[in-house]
């Protein structure tokens, strides 16, 4: 619950922070004209709320201010106080210490009021016939004081965008730099161009930084969200928030915010049982769904998990063999985790009712492709009778990624790291054809693998995904990938290192060819082939099938 | 599940008020910030319960408590006022409120509160 606490301190200074400037856009108003009404009904309501907010968060300090403020206009409202010049000096020093008191909340300052200050309003509210003199007195000791601006900032999300894409130009030059530099062996350019390395990564991680927000902004808004499903769904649901306080890329979330709510939904309406039905298995009434996040340094993990009815395994097989994804005897093969991969074919869905909360024909495809654009990854578990668990990993960063790179017909490609599952070097022997294709045994998990050079550079015609033949030398370097639950191994010429890549979108006409996320630029100023894998997975679908037809 | 309209200038208290509503399991159907939208909501959502911030930038609370009541006779509403307003609370109740809350207040004492006043007839 410390998350909510961190949302009401947040909302709390935001709102205090309005008020501020409006208390003293107001203030100036009134010196002008002392007896608008209006105005000073709106300072009173500005510092009474001030007051109320700061007692009910515990900045007691504020709500002291506030409230001897309030007093102060308070007695002028009744024409009990004088609108002075010195009156409102002092007034006016009190709303400046209201605004650093609001802005020194977030920077564990210790901000003593100054007790002159303080003084001065206890002088004004206690309303001293003879205090003018003393007003004016004291009043020197606050003419040195300096102008204060927030420490907060705003700032457009498009601004940090293009931020972001300058240090992703400056890395690719720093890379190249960097390459010269060692090629030209000159010392004093080595050690300025290391500099220049750790410079721009220390950029590079501060800006990445500077565009992350709590996932808590998002999760909060899930407990209403839930309740309205659940109520008009008949269900009983118990939503349980577990770290709010990760933090994430602002555009990453915001690209996965619509689903997340379908995914929501779904648990609710497809997910869930009813209480009646909970208690007939036994179950408690009440269903449990947990929405959780947590991070390692490279990626986010989002998981959402009822304690519903579980997919039903037989269902999904039946339709994806009516929908001739599958024959029916293969079908029977398949195993638990193949058989979930359906649910994120185009268009699958097997619930039988369109509901207001989750209509027919929206499937997981869409979640798929939105957290695949972004690239990330999307799984599921699911136990019948016990529930369902979709796991987001999310990378932190949508424009840098870890990549890991390596040749193929000494053309430079690069492959996200977040869909590697591990790289191996086979030999050739340990290969076999099966049907059409290559299986490779890694640690009894037979694995189906393919030469990526046969893929994406052999003319259909020729294509030869299962020849063992068409591979060069004897020891096969391969990069076993992963894709919607599916393990594929890429056999490559040469690999080289893992690398943080900039990816930069290709050019037209070259971004119709969908096997690549982009491209990027290496140190060396050759230009490499981001391969996007689920593109890549599906391509390898296809060329399998129209080899098996042909 | 009872439905509650909040009607409170300030963001901060909305929240406060609303959060703690809702983890206890009434339905929030609407957030008010000033006393025209306030009778607006009033009349559109109809409510089981209305709590009612004294001090409105367009509108004093008793206005809009005036204006509520004369719609909806029945409607129950909570004065929600902070110390030093006692009078406007004794007038508040004179037109018709049912019972008050003061700030900075607990989630017992609102919870307390709602509860009371929703199981009267």
């Amino acid at each position: 619950m410390k998350s909510r606490e961190q949302e009401y301190k947040e909302i709390f200074i935001a709102e205090a922070l309005e008020y501020f400037d409006a208390l003293n856009r107001h203030i100036s108003t009134l010196e002008k004209q002392p007896d608008d009404e209006q105005t000073l009904a709106e300072i009173f309501r500005l510092l009474h709320n001030m007051k109320a907010n700061s007692k009910a968060i515990g900045y007691l300090q504020i709500s002291d201010v506030s409230h001897k403020l309030e007093t102060a206009f308070s007695l002028i409202r009744n024409k009990e106080l004088a609108f002075s010049d010195e009156v409102v000096t002092v007034l006016f020093d009190g709303i400046d210490l209201l605004g650093e008191l609001i802005t020194n909340i977030d920077s564990n300052q210790e901000a003593e009021p100054d007790p002159v200050l303080l003084r001065n309003l206890d002088i004004i509210v206690e309303n001293l016939s003879d205090s003018a003199i003393e007003l004016a007195k004291v009043q020197k000791y606050n003419t040195s004081k300096n102008l204060s601006l927030s420490d907060l900032v705003y700032i457009q999300i498009k601004k940090l965008d293009h931020l972001m894409n300058l240090v992703g130009e400056l890395m690719i030059d720093r890379d190249r730099i960097l390459s010269i530099s060692k090629d030209m062996g000159n010392e004093e350019l080595k050690t300025v161009s290391s500099h220049l390395y750790r410079i721009t990564e220390d950029l590079q991680y501060s800006v990445m930084d500077a565009r992350l927000v709590n996932i808590g902004s998002l999760f909060n808004k899930f407990p209403r969200i839930v309740r309205d499903i659940a109520a008009a769904e008949k269900k009983e649901v118990d939503l349980a928030l577990i770290g709010q306080n990760i933090q994430i890329d602002r555009n990453i979330l915001q690209i996965m915010t619509d689903s997340l709510l379908h995914l929501v939904r779904n648990a609710v309406t497809h997910g869930l049982e009813t209480p009646a039905e909970r208690e007939k298995k036994g179950k408690p009434r009440i269903g449990q769904l947990t929405l959780s996040a947590k991070s390692d340094r490279e990626n986010v993990l989002i998981e959402l998990a009822d304690d519903g009815k579980g997919m039903d395994f037989k269902l999904i097989k039946r339709t994806a063999v009516e929908r001739h994804l599958v024959t029916a005897d293969a079908a029977e093969a398949l195993t638990e985790t193949e058989v979930l991969s359906f649910l994120f074919e185009p268009g699958f869905s097997t619930a039988k009712e369109v509901t207001e909360f989750s209509g027919r024909g929206v499937g997981l495809d869409v979640v798929k492709n939105a957290i695949d654009s972004i690239g990330g990854r999307l799984m599921v578990k699911s136990e019948k009778g016990k529930g369902t668990t979709f796991t987001m990993q999310l990378p932190t960063s949508i424009a840098v990624k870890g990549a890991l790179l390596f040749e193929v017909d000494e053309i430079f490609y690069a492959i996200p790291l977040i869909h590697t599952e591990q790289v191996i070097a086979l030999d050739k022997d340990e290969l076999h054809e099966v049907g059409d294709v290559m299986i490779a045994d890694l640690k009894g998990e037979a694995i189906t693998v393919v030469y990526l050079h046969e893929l994406l550079n052999t003319d259909e015609a020729e294509m030869r995904l299962g020849d063992k033949n068409r591979l060069k030398g004897q020891v096969q370097n391969i990069v076993v990938v992963s894709y919607n639950n599916r393990k594929l191994g890429l056999i490559v010429d040469k690999l080289y290192r893992q690398q943080d890549i900039v990816v930069k979108p290709m050019s037209k006409p070259l971004d119709r060819i969908d096997l690549y996320g982009g491209v990027t630029l290496l140190g060396t100023g050759k230009v490499c082939l981001v391969l996007d894998v689920p593109a890549t997975t599906r391509y390898f679908m296809n060329k399998r099938q129209a080899q098996e037809h042909a | 599940m009872k439905r509650i309209l909040i009607v409170d200038d300030s963001f901060y208290m909305r929240t406060l008020l609303k959060n703690m509503l809702s983890d206890a399991g009434y339905e929030v159907v609407g957030e008010a910030p000033n006393g025209q939208t306030a009778l607006e909501l009033a009349k559109e959502t109809k409510p089981d319960l209305i709590t009612l911030d004294v001090i409105l930038p367009d509108n004093t609370g008793l206005d809009v408590l005036k204006g509520i009541k004369a719609e909806q006779p029945d409607m129950k509403v909570i004065i929600v006022s902070a110390v030093g307003q006692e009078v406007i609370v004794n007038e508040a109740m004179e037109y018709g409120a049912k019972s008050y809350i003061v700030k900075p207040f607990s989630e017992e004492k609102v919870l307390e509160v709602v509860s009371k006043v929703l199981a009267e007839d």
